[in-house]
């Protein structure tokens, strides 16, 4: 019994530490908060002090895929429609075309990279560089969530920021849940095993079908509390599914979490009531993706994690501003607007789990994490401060003004 | 009728995925998680407007989905769920203590030490009286030579007369109740789980020393159980006052502090070999009596919240565990049992409360918040059918039963004390007997 003891009581001392330690450092020096809880989660993993054992992560592999779910039905209730209508047309088009290129850039090169670097046949690193392009694309919003905080208004770079980085986290879970699709290991059971594209189809249908019923089961109910309770039962049991089935439980909460926000008119306590568990779920999922960390048996893990890191700034900067120069917004975003989106958050880290958990035993399933990881940890901490440097030229008042076309105006639409 | 509807379109939407997927990484569990959250609920909305408890209403989805019944919680899902049955009853134990204030203690300790003393001593003599007199029909019981059976009598009968902190606590939690019939029903319930634990170890030792179980079990030594009750107080005490101390020198992620509080309370606990519930309440009660009362309030509010989702698993999990066949066999050994208990804790009530000089809504209402149980009693009986297998397993079906009975009878008769009491109106939550400020601005909130 003294195991749990222990394990909880170190946990939590660690926990305090480092919320105090970065909350401290977060309002001095512009730190986002999270990678050090990865960090702690390496440090109590079995890899370093062997607090947290293979089997205790086991036992809470239920927990690590509700905290992956919760991620995707937090995203999802972002995606407000009339709001997505209302807004600029061009910054979702910059948003969609940089969330894109950067995912096919990545996958492509680390393609060619891994098979190169481990001497692999093309066909055996496509899947495992698809998924490292779905992380690169990824590009953490707390960043910019604290700048708008120190700010205190919306300047057309924060608003484009803040829009590419919820269809980065659009595309990258899609292209994620769609290679799980792809790559999944049917069970053994049933006269065959379905396609991909059944696997696909079954995946949206469980996001959609459950968003439909759920939006009946939720109803006007107003009353935070109560909303939590329907609201957990929602996101567990699609997670649980989707988990069951092992298909990504990223999509299916996405389309639950958008479904629900945009449905129903208590949109705000639904996110609300997202929001109360959002940030502890974000901290266990940080802490035991680190203690799940394993670089496996492949010496020198740190030079496949760096290339990944390289390749990821070189392809989010490139294509940012390719795609700002495909729709004219070279001028108004800035040539390195890119660095903004350079920062990798949690969602980064749930789908890197995710294929851990779903795919661990495939080829070169611990480089994808460890670069996740690696990547993570480099970049999450500086967040606001890439994000700073891109929009000081905007907080000089002639250029902040909102032109009456461009992004800013319509973008800061905010719907009644 | 439309989550109804959808509850029922989910069942079978379960059913029709579950040929298409395997087992790995709990993922049943968390449908099964997922699914009772969402059946619970209902059920529990449906038994609101029926004028009974939600937690009632829990209990009846467990049943219904359960094992028992249609089968959508497997007795697998319910094993791998038990972690969150555990977290329950360490947030229940430290909520409850939460609710109880120095100052209240002080001013009606003596007297509600009395009214249990005469309502538990009533109960025992009741149930044992009856089991006395229904020998030849209860398995266990018949045919059983003199020393054998009066020490199973005896142990019965201290397992039969617990209570339950959670159905009480959960109840308050949802009705937002505060007056004094609500405040002396918790303050008696809490005090139960003590003396409950000393009467089964005194009945425990009695037993094994006149009717020695097969095999050579150890007789736990007297400084074991003073250790387990006067160590809970130590360890509840000093996690007390580092919640204390949090409180006034952090306040801050409230949920996730008191999760892991509770969590980290019970591991130390069990690591140090002290009861557990008493150690969580004696943690609540410390943390709530020596923080500053607007922080404090702050943290209950963050517990309940947190445990408002556990809750619901928690009962339905319970109602899941329930064997309603086995139930209705021993229906007509169970029910006198019920209602024997149920006199036994009126009449004692009722003395004890006149010999107090209670006020006249404790002496008419308190016993029916008496009437649950839950938790305490499962454990007790666990003990005994692992003590005396044999006859252990017989005594295990019959108190199992009991205490499904009361579980679910228990409830209703707690709310119905809380409307006739005034404390609460019919509907809904509380009707505004509060004794403090914060406690009235927490209740207006939540109703």
């Amino acid at each position: 019994m003294a195991g749990p003891f222990v394990l909880i009581l170190i946990v939590a001392g660690a926990y305090l530490a480092a919320h105090w330690a970065f909350e401290w450092l977060g309002t001095r020096y512009m730190l986002v908060s999270g990678a050090e809880y990865l960090v702690l989660g390496i440090l109590l993993g079995p890899q370093v002090s062997g607090v947290l054992q293979v089997s205790a992560l086991d036992a809470f592999a239920p927990l690590m895929i509700l905290a992956i779910g919760w991620i995707g039905a937090s995203v999802g209730s972002e995606f407000y429609i009339p709001r997505v209508v209302r807004g600029y047309g061009a910054a979702y088009r910059v948003a969609f075309a940089e969330a894109t290129l950067a995912v096919v850039a990545t996958g492509a090169f680390l393609t060619g990279a891994l098979a190169w670097i481990y001497q692999l046949p093309l066909a055996d690193t496509v899947a495992p560089a698809v998924a490292l392009g779905a992380i690169a694309t990824v590009s953490s919003p707390a960043g910019v969530a604290m700048l708008r905080g120190k700010l205190g208004r919306r300047v057309p770079a924060v608003r484009q920021i803040e829009v590419t980085t919820a269809i980065d986290a659009f595309v990258a879970i899609v292209a994620f849940s769609l290679l799980l699709c792809i790559e999944h290991g049917a069970p053994a059971t049933g006269p065959r095993a379905p396609t991909p594209t059944e696997w696909a189809v079954i995946s949206v249908t469980i996001g959609v079908v459950g968003g439909s019923l759920f939006h009946l089961f939720v109803g006007n109910e107003r009353e935070i509390d109560r909303l939590f309770i329907s609201i957990a039962g929602a996101v567990i049991l699609v997670s649980g599914a989707a988990a069951y089935l092992r298909v990504s439980p990223l999509l299916p909460t996405m389309l639950v979490g958008a479904m629900l926000a945009n449905t129903r008119r208590n949109r705000s306590e639904i996110r609300q009531a997202l929001r109360r568990v959002e940030r502890p779920f974000y901290f266990v999922l940080l802490i035991f993706a680190g203690a799940a960390w394993d670089p496996g048996t492949i010496a020198w893990w740190i030079v496949p994690a760096l290339v990944f890191v390289l390749v990821r700034v070189v392809a989010k900067l490139g294509a940012a501003r390719l795609a700002a120069l495909l729709n004219g917004l070279t001028e108004s975003l800035g040539p390195r607007w890119g660095r903004a989106l350079l920062g990798q958050g949690g969602l980064a880290i749930a789908i890197a789990l995710n294929y851990q958990l779903f795919h661990g035993t495939m080829l070169l399933a611990d480089v994808v994490f460890t670069a996740a990881i690696v990547s993570v940890v480099l970049t999450d901490l500086s967040s606001a401060r890439f994000v700073q440097s891109v929009v000081e030229r905007y907080t000089q008042p002639a250029v902040d003004a909102p032109t009456p076309n461009g992004p800013s105006s319509a973008l800061e639409a905010e719907p009644k | 009728m439309r989550r109804f509807v959808i509850l029922a379109l989910l069942y079978l939407g379960v059913q029709l995925m579950l040929p298409l997927g395997e087992q790995g990484h709990g993922s049943e569990a968390l449908v099964t998680f997922g699914f009772l959250i969402l059946a619970a609920y209902t059920v529990g909305e449906l038994t609101v407007r029926l004028g009974l408890p939600k937690i009632v209403g829990y209990l009846f989805a467990g049943m219904a989905f359960g094992p028992s019944a249609l089968s959508a919680v497997s007795t697998t899902a319910i094993g791998r769920l038990a972690p969150v049955s555990e977290l329950a009853i360490a947030l229940i134990a430290f909520l409850a203590g939460a609710e109880l204030r120095w100052s209240d203690l002080r001013a009606s300790g003596s007297k509600l030490v009395r009214m249990l003393g005469c309502e538990l001593l009533l109960s025992l003599l009741g149930i044992a009286g009856l089991l006395v007199a229904l020998q030849r029909w209860i398995p266990f019981l018949a045919d059983v030579p003199g020393a054998k059976f009066a020490a199973f009598v005896v142990l019965f009968s201290s397992i039969a007369i617990a209570h339950s902190p959670s159905v009480t606590v959960a109840l308050l939690s949802e009705t937002g109740a505060r007056g004094t019939v609500a405040k002396s029903t918790l303050g008696i319930v809490l005090l139960s789980d003590v003396a409950v634990v000393l009467l089964f170890t005194f009945s425990q030792t009695l037993a094994r020393t006149i009717a020695p179980p097969a095999g050579a079990v150890a007789l736990p030594s007297p400084g074991l159980v003073v250790w387990e009750i006067a160590g809970a107080l130590l360890v509840g005490g000093a996690i007390g006052l580092i919640v204390a101390l949090y409180l006034r020198f952090v306040h801050r992620e409230l949920m996730l502090f008191t999760m892991l509080v509770t969590l980290f309370g019970a591991s130390l606990a069990q690591a140090t070999h002290v009861e557990i519930l008493l150690t969580l309440m004696t943690a609540g009660f410390v943390a709530e009596n020596v923080s500053h009362s607007e922080r404090s309030e702050a943290m209950r509010s963050a517990l309940e919240r947190s445990a408002a989702p556990v809750f619901v698993v928690f009962f339905a999990l319970a109602g899941a565990q329930i064997a309603i066949r086995e139930v209705i066999s021993t229906l007509p050994i169970v029910l006198p049992i019920a209602i024997v208990r149920a006199l036994g804790i009126w009449a004692g009530i009722g003395i004890g409360a006149r010999w107090t000089r209670a006020e006249v809504v404790e002496r008419r209402y308190v016993w029916m918040g008496l009437v649950s149980q839950a938790g305490v009693a499962i454990g007790l009986v666990t003990l005994v059918s692992s003590l005396y297998p044999e006859a252990g397993a017989s005594m295990r079906t019959l108190l199992l039963s009991l205490i499904a009975v009361n579980q679910i009878a228990g409830p209703v008769l707690f709310r119905r004390a809380l409307v006739r009491s005034g404390e609460i109106d019919n509907r809904t939550g509380p009707n505004a007997i509060s004794h403090s400020a914060p406690a009235v601005a927490l209740d207006a909130a939540r109703s």
